[in-house]
């Protein structure tokens, strides 16, 4: 059977809560999902990386995580990979008075209320990986730097 | 607009290396903690959309980038970008001096991961008080 490897780009934004709760449900999601096998790429070294590294869209199919309405993921990975296979806007989860809060954005000074709305951004990113077309990830392989291999 | 003359500490916040981590939350507690009025920080992914706004934003700042690991993303990235990078922190140049410990995951870090945190922080913010 094919090994289902799913690609999951975010932004990890620093100036904002939206940003860091971006970071941690894709943490969560790539420690928690049994399932499928997800793969992630720092966004900085696929957008300052070669070939390899921006290949990585066209390998997996891939999904954008991204804090606020900029969309940074979503617009470098379309930008060099040309396609992104879905996208999630956290802002539009967590409401952007939340995601544009620039007071609680290091992990310290999260509290109950934010590890609920990481798991609800978590809740997103696993149905969109869900909704994928099931053909687009069959025996593909990577060789670029996942950063953290 | 107005522009700010603020230095921009950014991190790469790479997130499959626990490195990553302790980057993005050493420069976090520089501008949210240490020196909140000398320094801020501009998301890196922005930084490189090449936006109008945020390319302005860069043009000619003083910026410190905080890297993870020897691929140095942010400080590449911060020169692609326009911004004069006055000092490149490597995490892994503190790391050498606390050998054999364990500084948590990319997720979330043990005290010794805030330890070198705070060390970090502390070498950010004794930079932006010479140039700031
Ligand atoms: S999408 Fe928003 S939070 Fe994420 S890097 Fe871009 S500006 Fe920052
Ligand atoms: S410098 Fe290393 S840890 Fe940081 S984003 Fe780049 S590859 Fe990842």
């Amino acid at each position: 059977m094919a090994i289902l490897k799913v690609g999951i780009l975010s932004c990890s934004g620093e100036e904002c809560l939206g940003g860091t709760i971006s970071r941690l449900a894709t943490r969560k999601v790539l420690e928690e999902m049994k399932m499928v096998d997800t793969v992630t790429l720092c966004l900085p070294l696929y957008n300052a990386g070669g070939k390899e590294e921006r290949n990585f869209a066209s390998v997996f199919p891939t999904i954008s995580v991204d804090g606020c309405d900029k969309l940074c993921a979503k617009r470098s990975t379309e930008k060099y990979s040309g396609r992104i296979n879905g996208s999630i806007d956290v802002s539009k989860i967590i409401g952007n008075e939340n995601a544009l809060n620039t007071k609680i954005i290091r992990n310290n000074d999260l509290k109950e209320e934010h590890y609920r709305m990481v798991d609800e951004v978590a809740g997103e990113i696993v149905k969109a990986i869900s909704d994928l077309e099931p053909n687009s990830y069959a025996g593909k392989t990577f060789r670029g730097c996942g950063c953290g291999d | 607009m107005q522009m700010s003359n603020k230095v921009k500490v950014i991190p790469c916040s790479g997130i499959g290396k626990v490195f990553g981590l302790v980057a993005r939350e050493a420069a976090l507690k520089t501008v949210v903690e240490l020196c909140p009025e000398k320094a801020e920080t501009v998301c890196l992914a922005y930084i490189v959309t090449g936006d109008e706004e945020v390319k302005a934003k860069m043009k000619d700042s003083g910026c410190i980038t905080v890297d993870g690991c020897p691929k140095m993303c942010a400080s590449k990235n911060v020169s692609l970008a326009g911004g004069i990078v006055v000092d490149e922190i490597k995490v892994l140049d503190t790391v050498k001096d606390h050998k054999g410990k364990k500084f948590g995951s990319p997720t979330e870090l043990s005290d010794d991961g805030y330890l070198v945190v705070e060390e970090i922080a502390a070498r950010i913010e004794t930079r932006i008080n010479e140039i700031a």
